[in-house]
C-alpha cells in the first residue's frame, strides 16, 4: 500500500516540475536582464557568474537532450560517473580555451553540431551504427568530443558580451563551476526519472520510441539552427 | 504475475546495452524522425522563429505574431527620415530595478542635441553607439555616470544604434524625460 503511495507520490511530483519546466526553458539563450548585467560589468563576480552558468545549463534544452540521450542506456553509476566526466571534461576544456584565446566560432554553426550530437546519440541507441556498420563509434570518444563542442557552444554565448579582460579568468572559471552545478542538478532529475521508468516494462517498449523522437529533435535543432546560419 | 518476476529479473541481469532492429525497422525508424523534425520545423518552428513559413500553417495557427509585433512596435519606418532637425519631448519609464535602453538609428557624422532629466532619483547611465550590422557586442560609450539630469551633443562616430542605457536601482519606477534635437532615422525602445 505503502509502496503505491510513494509511487504516486513520486510521479506527482514529476509531473509538476514537467510543468513547470517548459516555463523556465524558454529563457535559454541569454535574458534581457542577464544581458544588462554582463554589458556592464566589470571586475570579479564569482556568485552572479556561478549562477548564470548553472541557469545556462538548466535551461539549456539542446545540452540536456544529448545527455538524456547518453543515460539513456547506462545503468551502473561507475559509467554513469566516467561519461558525465567525459562530457564535463570536453566541454570545460573549449569553454574555457574559446574564451581565453578568443576564439569566434559561428553560435549557428556550433549549436547545429550540437544538434547532430543529439541526433548521434539518437541513433546510436537504437543500434543503428552497430546494425549499419556491425560496430559502433567508441562511446566515450564521442561523449568527449560533441562535449568539445558544447563548450565551444556555451564560449560563444559568454563572447557575445565582449567581457571585460578586468577578472576574466575568475568569472570565467565560476561561470564553468557554475555550467557544472547545472548539470548536476540536471542530472539529477534526468537519473531520477530514467531509473523510476527503468522499473517499468514501458521503458522497454518505449526504448525505440523515445530514441526515434530523441533523434528528431537533434533534426530540428540541426534544422533550426542552420536557417539561422543562412538568414543571418 | 510469474511472467513480470522473470521479466524483472532478466532486465536486472541483462541491462541491455542499445536497442536491436532490423535495418528495415532502422531505416522506418529514421526516415519517421526526420520527417516528423521536417514538419514541425516547416509547419511550427521557422514560422514562429524566423517568420519563414513556406506552408502558410504557421500563419494559420498564429504564430508569424512575434513577427508583427516588432513591425507594430517600432514608432517609424526606416527610411522615413527625420533630418529637418525639431525638438522631441520623449518620456521614458525606468521600471524598478530595472534597466532600459533607448536608441536613436544614426547616420555616420549625424548630430543629436539632448537633454533628460529624471523625475526624481539620479540614474546610472551609458550613452554609447553600436556599429550598424556588428554582432559582437561591441559598443563605444561616451558618457557613464549616475547623475539626475543632463544636457550636451554629439555626433555619431560611426552609422548605428546611439543612445542611452539607464538602470534604475532604486524601487521605485523612474521617468526621464527626453528632449532631443537634431538628425535621426528612427528612436525607441530596445
Amino acid at each position: 500500500m505503502s509502496n503505491i503511495m510513494q509511487r504516486y507520490v513520486l510521479f506527482i511530483f514529476i509531473a509538476l516540475i514537467a510543468l513547470w519546466l517548459p516555463l523556465e526553458v524558454f529563457a535559454h539563450g541569454v535574458d534581457e536582464r542577464t544581458r544588462a548585467f554582463l554589458l556592464q560589468n566589470t571586475g570579479v563576480q564569482i556568485i552572479p557568474f556561478l549562477y548564470i552558468g548553472a541557469k545556462h545549463m538548466v535551461t539549456g534544452y539542446d545540452h540536456l537532450l544529448f545527455l538524456v540521450g547518453v543515460l539513456f542506456f547506462l545503468y551502473r553509476s561507475r559509467d554513469v560517473l566516467l561519461y558525465v566526466s567525459m562530457f564535463t571534461l570536453g566541454h570545460s576544456l573549449t569553454l574555457l580555451f574559446g574564451v581565453i584565446s578568443d576564439i569566434q566560432v559561428n553560435a549557428y554553426l556550433i549549436d547545429a553540431i550540437i544538434g547532430l550530437s543529439v541526433v548521434y546519440k539518437g541513433f546510436d541507441n537504437l543500434g543503428g551504427f552497430n546494425r549499419l556498420f556491425g560496430k559502433s563509434p567508441n562511446a566515450k570518444l564521442a561523449v568527449l568530443i560533441f562535449g568539445l563542442f558544447h563548450g565551444f557552444g556555451l564560449a560563444t554565448k559568454l563572447q557575445e558580451f565582449q567581457l571585460p579582460d578586468d577578472g576574466l579568468i575568475a568569472n570565467l572559471v565560476a561561470f564553468n563551476i557554475g555550467v557544472e552545478l547545472g548539470q548536476f542538478s540536471a542530472l539529477a532529475f534526468i537519473l531520477l526519472v530514467i531509473n523510476f521508468w527503468r522499473q517499468h516494462h514501458s521503458f522497454t517498449r518505449f526504448a525505440t520510441t523515445t530514441n526515434c523522437i530523441l533523434m528528431s529533435s537533434g533534426f530540428m535543432l540541426i534544422g533550426f539552427q542552420l536557417t539561422g546560419y543562412f538568414v543571418n | 504475475m510469474l511472467r513480470d518476476k522473470t521479466m524483472k529479473k532478466v532486465m536486472q541481469n541483462t541491462t541491455p546495452q542499445a536497442i536491436t532492429l532490423t535495418t528495415a525497422a532502422l531505416f522506418k525508424y529514421t526516415l519517421f524522425s526526420l520527417i516528423f523534425a521536417a514538419i514541425a520545423l516547416l509547419t511550427v518552428i521557422l514560422p514562429a522563429e524566423y517568420n519563414i513559413d513556406p506552408t502558410g500553417i504557421g500563419q494559420k495557427l498564429g504564430l508569424t505574431v512575434f513577427h508583427n509585433v516588432k513591425t507594430v512596435s517600432l514608432p517609424s519606418q526606416a527610411g522615413v527620415e527625420k533630418l529637418a532637425a525639431t525638438t522631441e519631448t520623449i518620456a521614458v519609464i525606468v521600471p524598478a530595478g530595472k534597466g532600459v535602453e533607448y536608441k536613436f538609428i544614426m547616420e555616420q557624422y549625424q548630430k543629436l542635441e539632448y537633454k533628460w532629466i529624471t523625475d526624481s532619483q539620479p540614474l546610472y547611465f551609458d550613452l554609447h553607439g553600436e556599429p550598424k550590422g556588428d554582432t559582437t557586442g561591441y559598443f563605444e560609450s561616451y558618457a557613464i555616470a549616475t547623475l539626475d539630469e543632463m544636457k550636451g551633443s554629439f555626433t555619431a562616430p560611426f552609422a548605428g544604434s546611439h543612445g542611452w542605457y539607464w538602470k534604475n536601482e532604486t524601487d521605485v519606477p523612474v521617468t526621464v524625460q527626453l528632449i532631443v534635437k537634431g538628425e535621426y532615422v528612427q528612436h525607441g525602445l530596445k
